[in-house]
């Protein structure tokens, strides 16, 4: 007796439809997995024996053999529990096997019988060939995401069972409970709340306008934390493909995610300075998991004390920065996550944070340590480098409050809707032979640029950035036609080296 | 096999823990070749002298002890004139007028501006400078002078000629060594320690006519040099900085002990019995306006981006404007995302 359920496992964040074979035949009493199951995947077998035997139902005293197809591709993880025990159930006759074809089964199965979420949800019922998926009712916020199939759930194998018997109907899906929960342990917060500190708000500003990557550097409580937190709120609300793409992400590291609305806030991973290389760039043997950029793609990653990241760490950020995605290749699989984020690095200027020639006690040799932290090729990857300097005592207790988050985030969605209709996502993101069309340089810009460049204030690398932020700062104002000399002496300013010895 | 005085001279220099008083004390009881057979066996000297000359030789390395007609006129007298030197270069830039240069490793904008203008100053005046090659102050005043090619450099290192210390000095070392005179108390392949950078500071002072401190810390080395300098009776400078400066608290405590400020950088020429040569060019006007107050604003300090805008009062833009404006005249400086106001030349 034969039964050929659909299912799907995940690699990376992608689903792969597999369909469950079940051959239940007479022989020694035996229950194999075959089809290159990872261990989470064979140990299917006891959760899936116990879960049956549980929920009232007989487990075939037969030799039972599960193949898993395609036979070449790995599975991962107790995701094919469900359809595994309905394979059974069907092969053994005590569920009827006429359109069981019509259907996808996802999720794992407890001892009780009781259906549990597995990671990567919305890939997976994305993955399905067939229109009507079945999930556990914990999924069923993220099996709804892409809104293209019937969606079913239960909360119990039992319930299944009656719903495919046409016994009972199938369960009503959960109520929207709380609100969606904000991404990232940051909450955005208000940048009124910033009080002066002109220069890092502009750049924080631009920053969110074009997409250009900003290092804040300055003394330990200067507010570049402060000031990061802010741009969550800057940032325009995700379009629907974004909003998608990092629902799926956060599916497949194994967020929970609301039910109702797709959340539209730009993620803002901040991971700490001990994080490993594959944290960051993602990895992990067997099943291959999004990293801290991928799971920041689309929003902001955020690393403070820079200083403080072993090298490796930050050089391995050098390839996704560029090319806006990152390919991990391992012996047993490869993938390509999404790696398109707003890197903020925030940094002390020293190993004892007090920069300037008065206050500091560092050595050379400590300061040219530090500073080597951060390879030069990176540091040219940052558009946007600002010295924060910590707020008087005059502004923190009377100044006023700065602009809000609203009016700066207003700004912000009109320069991207000038950046849009030029047909670029941002600024930043403007390619090198469209340079010259969208950020032309007009005589009198091309001065204040040479002299930059002779001065040795400018890198001939750094000449394309300060361009591109140009545009930017001209969008900010409004301003459609070339930058003029006013925007590209704001981008220097902007781009100052502030960690360069003299 | 006949070897020279000075090959004994290298090898015994080549010892741990001899340095300048003992080989002193040694040769004046013993020649070369006898204070060697007592020094030979301690600890670490090198095993084979005529291997250690014949690196030299092979180097290029001129090596003068004190009988030897090449040793420097000027350390003949002195009260502490090292046993021996290795030479590279030219000795004959001794024979120019001579000005001691030395100052803080962590010089402010400040200081290295007033270390290059005085190096440019004396090349253009055909006085040789004799510095450390230190970071900071005393690569500012070589590279000053190398820009004019008017007179050469004297180096004064602390180890052996090639171990190039500091390590980004690598290419002045070179340039020092063939535009000028690179010199060390040190054979070929001995590391600098802690002591042999004061022992070096002698050595500046002794082959000087005149000494400037451009900047030091409460307790910088270049106090030392400065101590030698006034050992010797020689005029010693030190340039006034602002007082709440670490890197001019040496230098002003000098001033406060006696040593004479530095109020130009004729000063130095003056001091030799030197007449200015060329007329001291018309100052450039301050600029006025927008860019005035941002040069107010920056005072004579090193200040940030934030400061300037706190400061004046005005808009960012305005301020990016102006400090592009003072950087491309010559008068601001940036470094290490902080402005100093400098001089225009």
């Amino acid at each position: 007796m034969l039964a050929s359920i659909t299912s799907a496992c995940l690699l990376g964040i992608d689903g792969h439809a597999v369909r469950v074979e079940v051959h239940i035949t007479s022989g020694l009493p035996g229950f194999t997995i075959v089809g290159l199951p990872d261990a989470a995947c064979r140990e299917a077998r006891d959760r899936v024996r116990a879960a049956v035997t549980n929920s009232g139902f007989d487990f075939p005293n037969r030799k039972i053999t599960v193949n898993l197809a395609p036979s070449s591709l790995r599975k991962a993880g107790s995701g094919l529990d469900l359809a595994v025990a309905v394979g059974v159930l069907v092969a053994s006759d005590q569920v009827p096997g006429a359109g069981i074809d019509d259907l996808a089964f996802f999720g794992e199965l407890g001892l009780d019988g009781s259906l549990r979420s597995v990671r990567g949800m919305v890939s997976l019922v994305d993955a399905s060939p067939v229109a009507d998926v079945v999930v556990p009712a914990a999924a069923y916020a993220e099996a709804t995401v892409y809104g293209r199939h019937q969606v079913r759930c239960a909360r119990r194998l039992v319930e299944v069972v009656e719903a495919l018997r046409g016994d009972e109907p199938w369960p009503d899906p959960p109520k929207p409970g709380a609100p969606v929960p904000p991404i990232g342990p940051v909450v955005a917060r208000d940048l009124a709340d910033v009080r002066g500190q002109a220069a890092a708000r502009s750049a924080l500003e631009v920053a969110a306008a074009g997409g250009h990557h900003l290092l804040m550097v300055g003394p330990p409580g200067a507010g570049k934390t402060m000031l990061a937190s802010r741009l969550p709120g800057l940032l325009p609300p995700l379009g629907v493909d974004e909003a998608l793409a990092v629902a799926r992400i956060r599916s497949a590291v194994g967020e929970t995610l609301g039910i109702g609305e797709l959340s539209t806030t730009p993620p803002f991973r901040a991971p700490h300075h001990t994080a490993s290389p594959v944290a960051l760039t993602g990895g992990g043997s067997g099943l291959l998991r999004p990293g801290e950029v991928s799971r920041a793609s689309h929003g902001v990653l955020f690393l403070d004390e820079m200083g403080e990241f072993a090298p490796a760490v930050l050089d391995a950020l050098r390839q996704p920065l560029e090319d806006g995605v990152i390919r991990i290749t391992r012996a047993q699989a490869a993938a390509t996550f999404p790696a398109r984020f707003l890197l903020v690095g925030a940094m002390n200027p020293c190993p004892c944070g007090e920069a300037g020639p008065e206050g500091c006690t560092c050595s050379d040799g400590e300061r040219s340590r530090y500073r080597r932290r951060l390879s030069g090729p990176l540091v040219d990857r940052f558009d946007l480098r600002v010295d924060v300097q910590r707020p008087s005592p005059d502004e923190l207790l009377r100044g006023e409050p700065g602009e809000s988050s609203a009016e700066v985030a207003a700004r912000v969605r009109e320069a991207r809707a000038r950046a849009a209709a030029r047909g670029v996502v941002c600024n930043s993101r403007i390619p090198r032979r469209r340079l010259d069309e969208l950020c032309p340089v007009t005589p009198e810009t091309e001065l204040v640029l040479e002299g930059a460049l002779a001065g040795g204030r400018l890198s001939a690398r750094g000449l394309d950035r300060v361009r591109r932020v140009s545009r930017t700062l001209a969008d900010l104002e409004g301003h459609d036609g070339p930058a003029d000399v006013g925007h590209v002496r704001m981008a220097l300013i902007l781009r100052a080296q502030p960690l360069v010895a003299a | 096999m006949d070897l020279p005085d000075e090959a004994y001279l290298a090898a015994m220099a080549a010892v741990p823990g001899v340095g300048p008083a003992t080989l002193r004390d040694e040769l004046s009881v013993r020649s070369p070749e006898e204070a060697w057979g007592v020094l030979r066996g301690r600890p670490g000297a090198p095993p084979d002298v005529a291997e250690l000359w014949g690196r030299h030789e092979a180097a290029g390395v001129l090596v003068v002890g004190r009988g030897h007609p090449d040793y420097p006129n000027a350390l003949r007298d002195d009260p502490e004139p090292p046993a021996v030197l290795f030479c590279r270069g030219d000795l004959a830039a001794l024979d120019r007028r001579r000005v001691g240069v030395v100052g803080t490793r962590r010089g402010s904008r400040y200081g290295l501006d007033v270390a290059s203008r005085l190096g440019e100053r004396l090349g253009v005046a055909g006085v040789a400078v004799v510095s450390g090659l230190a970071l900071g102050v005393d690569g500012a005043v070589h590279r000053g002078l190398l820009r004019t090619g008017g007179a050469p450099p004297v180096g004064v290192v602390g180890s052996g000629l090639d171990v190039v210390y500091p390590g980004g000095h690598r290419d002045l070392w070179r340039q020092v060594g063939e535009e000028g005179l690179l010199l060390s108390e040190m054979p070929l392949g001995v590391r600098p320690t802690r002591w042999s950078f004061p022992a070096r500071n002698r050595i500046i002072a002794g082959l000087s006519e005149v000494v400037v401190v451009v900047e030091s810390a409460q307790k910088g080395g270049s106090l030392y040099t400065a101590d030698e300098a006034l050992a010797r009776d020689l005029p010693l400078f030190a340039v006034p900085g602002p007082i709440t400066s670490k890197a001019a608290k040496g230098t002003n405590r000098l001033i406060a002990d006696g040593a004479m400020p530095l109020c130009s950088v004729d000063d130095v020429l003056l001091a030799l019995g030197l007449s200015s040569p060329v007329g001291s060019a018309t100052p450039v006007p301050e600029p006025g306006g927008v860019s005035g107050r941002v040069l107010d604003a920056a005072a004579h300090e090193s200040v940030t981006l934030q400061t300037l805008v706190d400061r004046s009062g005005l808009t960012l833009p305005e301020v990016a404007a102006a400090i592009d404006d003072l950087c491309r005249t010559g008068w601001l400086a940036e470094s290490a995302g902080r402005y100093e106001r400098t001089t225009p030349r």
